[in-house]
């Protein structure tokens, strides 16, 4: 197929990436409220287990302080059975100044400081994970109050399970917003750069409607539909000054050249006589600007699409290559062809034949006698119009595609002068583009070589 | 060769005037119509063989009448007679629905033998397998040549070039009617490659004989002669 067609890539689509962000943004929200809730939580039930604690000991040395050793070690013992209203369940130690026990249901003390009241969370020996306090209330005894804390734990866990299920089902939610919404504006957007895009390739574009709101890409369309409406409106206002030049500039034209055959009719001239040539003339002024006007025409239309069709290469070549061949072979040239056969292109099938015919005149007229020109054409498509006669000078390579540029041959400077206005190549370079495609020379050891394939 | 019956559009009564006095020289009867609202009408109402059509008419554009015309049924062969003669031009034309594209300046002969060649092929001559002019034989199916009997070895392609004279047997065929039916081509080089090619049928189909087998028209185009 055409290279001509512009490939579109999948580009990376600014929804998708919004979708996403916005479930990163809701899991992250989630899990921050999630990490401050369950701190606080830990805090508070420290302290509240701290203050339960330090209130209970408090109650124990005031009771040791008041009633004495043994009023303690019965209190101590009354105690254990007692579960608080919060629901957790208490342990005690009364030990000597070694820690050996002497009352309470705790079997050994754990490693907090009496005399310097340590408190903290540890696990008894039993295995039960407490909250105690510890204290000294004689050099030979010393006092520990402990608290369970397994129903603090428990409503953890389940705080932990509700922020889990609320959160996900949040962040459910918000992807499930974001995805419809980011559809709803890439189908939107898709439609507007569907227009954009058929609108640079000179396809009929049209633009969405404007949706309730009237957003951005309502104003995108806006502007592209204007952009449109411009663009068509330069396209006929360049279509009309050009038509009403060549309808102006023709017809005095045309009106001139009836006189000069009605002037033949009266006084018949031999071939070649001067009203015959000033004829000929006219018809040479009308081609120029013909050309010129194609030229301006091809490069207005340079990337646009409309009006192309996929047309046969390979075929046309090998019917102009028949059509030449007789001219070729009368000019003492041998014309070769190398047509891969099924090439296509997306193309205009005059203006195509029009640039093959631009390169193989040019070859005939420019290659001397015993000369070779060779038309080949390949996948790409590539078409390579070369010939072994004088080539193209050096110094003159760069201008020859220039409008109104003449190759004048280095071997004969003062030879005649060659038939045609030097817009020959200027054409078929715009035409290629307008293709687009490129035509250039190539590097040949002898004559010239004329290369069109695909713009890179 | 039968005598037509053409309308012509224009809005330049010279160039009007310069078409009359051609046709009135060949036989054919030329109705004028200035404006395109007018032709239009009259293409409507009355029978013609072929109509001619100046583009750049002041009323109505003349592609906007082919669209018309063709929309409402009137298959009349037309003739787009126009200073616009760019190829750009020429393609617009004929998707709009003209049948042929003449670009102003034009050959008188040329723009006699493009109207008869419309109205032949509006006509559809169907020709059978073999064809018959004169001396010449064309045996389609065999792809073979004979003048007078002997057989004359012709290229494919000078064949087609034959066959295609000896449809149109008689009748001016221009260079642009063979480069579109002969090469299958909707564009003319504007130099001599159609007469190279007619130069080489014509020395095979003349070598050995006397009397010239193709004469050329000037300004319009070729014509096969009978041969005899």
């Amino acid at each position: 197929m055409n290279a001509a067609t512009p490939q579109r890539r999948r580009r990376r689509s600014i929804f998708g990436q919004l979708t996403a962000a916005s479930i990163l943004i809701a899991v992250l929200a989630v899990a921050v409220l999630f990490a401050v809730t369950l701190l606080t939580v830990q805090r508070q039930t420290r302290a509240s287990l701290s203050a339960t604690v330090s209130t209970d000991l408090a109650g124990l040395i005031d009771i040791y302080a008041t009633a004495g050793r043994e009023e303690l070690l019965q209190r101590v013992n009354d105690r254990q059975a007692v579960v608080s209203l919060e629901g957790r369940r208490s342990h005690y130690l009364v030990a000597d100044g070694a820690g050996r026990p002497l009352a309470g249901d705790i079997a050994k003390w754990p490693p907090l400081d009496a005399a310097r009241s340590e408190q903290g969370f540890l696990a008894l020996s039993d295995g039960t994970k407490v909250y105690a306090q510890g204290a000294r209330l004689a050099p030979g005894l010393q006092l520990l109050v402990a608290r369970e804390y397994e129903r603090d734990s428990a409503a953890q866990t389940m705080l932990s399970g509700a922020f889990l299920g609320v959160g996900a089902a949040i962040v459910a939610a918000v992807a499930l917003v974001a995805w419809l919404t980011a559809r709803h504006l890439a189908r939107r957007m898709d439609a507007v750069n569907a227009a954009l895009g058929a609108a640079a390739d000179g396809r009929s574009a049209r633009f969405p409607a404007r949706s309730r709101g009237g957003d951005e890409i309502d104003e995108i369309a806006a502007h592209g539909t204007r952009l449109l409406a411009r663009k068509a409106q330069l396209l006929k206002a360049y279509k009309q000054v050009s038509e009403h030049v060549a309808h102006e500039v023709r017809t005095p034209l045309m009106h001139l050249d009836n006189r000069l055959a009605s002037a033949m009719q009266e006084r018949p001239e031999a071939p070649g006589g001067p009203l015959g040539q000033a004829r000929d003339e006219i018809r040479s002024i009308a081609a120029m600007l013909d050309s010129l006007l194609d030229i301006a025409s091809a490069e207005s239309r340079r990337g646009d699409l409309a009006g192309l069709a996929e047309l046969d290469l390979s075929a046309l070549a090998r019917s102009l290559a028949e059509l030449y061949e007789g001219s070729a072979e009368d000019a003492g040239l041998l014309l070769e062809t190398a047509i891969a056969p099924g090439v296509t292109m997306l193309g205009e099938r005059m203006q195509i034949t029009r640039l093959l015919s631009n390169l193989l005149d040019n070859a005939i007229k420019y290659v001397p006698e015993g000369g070779t020109i060779r038309l080949s054409v390949g996948p790409g498509p590539r078409i390579v119009v070369e010939d072994d006669g004088p080539g193209i000078p050096h110094d003159q390579r760069s201008r020859i595609f220039e409008r109104f540029s003449r190759v004048t041959a280095p071997a004969d400077p003062e030879g005649p002068e060659k038939p045609g206005h030097g817009l020959g190549l200027a054409l078929s370079k715009a035409i290629a583009e307008r293709h687009g495609m490129i035509l250039h020379l190539g590097d040949s050891p002898r004559g010239a070589k004329f290369i069109l394939e695909p713009a890179p | 060769m039968s005598n037509l019956n053409i309308l012509y559009v224009e809005d330049d009564p010279r160039a009007a005037e310069a078409v009359r006095s051609l046709l009135d020289a060949d036989g054919d009867r030329l109705a004028w119509e200035q404006t395109g609202t007018g032709g239009l009408q009259r293409a409507g109402a009355e029978p013609f063989d072929v109509i001619i059509l100046d583009r750049m008419l002041p009323d109505i554009d003349g592609l906007t009448i082919v669209s018309r015309l063709r929309a409402a049924g009137v298959g009349t062969p037309v003739l787009m007679l126009s200073a616009l003669g760019r190829s750009e031009n020429r393609i617009e034309g004929l998707e709009a629905g003209v049948d042929d594209y003449l670009a102003k300046p034009y050959e008188p002969p040329e723009l006699v033998a493009r109207l008869r060649a419309l109205h032949r092929r509006a006509a559809g001559a169907v020709h059978g397998a073999v064809i018959i002019y004169g001396a010449f034989e064309c045996h389609v199916k065999a792809r073979t040549a004979f003048r007078s009997g002997r057989h004359i070895p012709l290229s494919p392609r000078e064949f087609a070039l034959f066959r295609y004279f000896m449809e149109n047997a008689g009748e001016t065929v221009t260079r642009e009617m063979l480069l579109r039916d002969v090469w299958n081509m909707n564009f003319d080089p504007q130099t001599n490659v159609v007469d190279v090619n007619i130069g080489r049928l014509r020395r095979k189909l003349e070598d050995g004989f006397s009397s010239p087998a193709l004469e050329t028209i000037w300004g319009a185009g070729y014509r096969l002669t009978r041969g005899e």
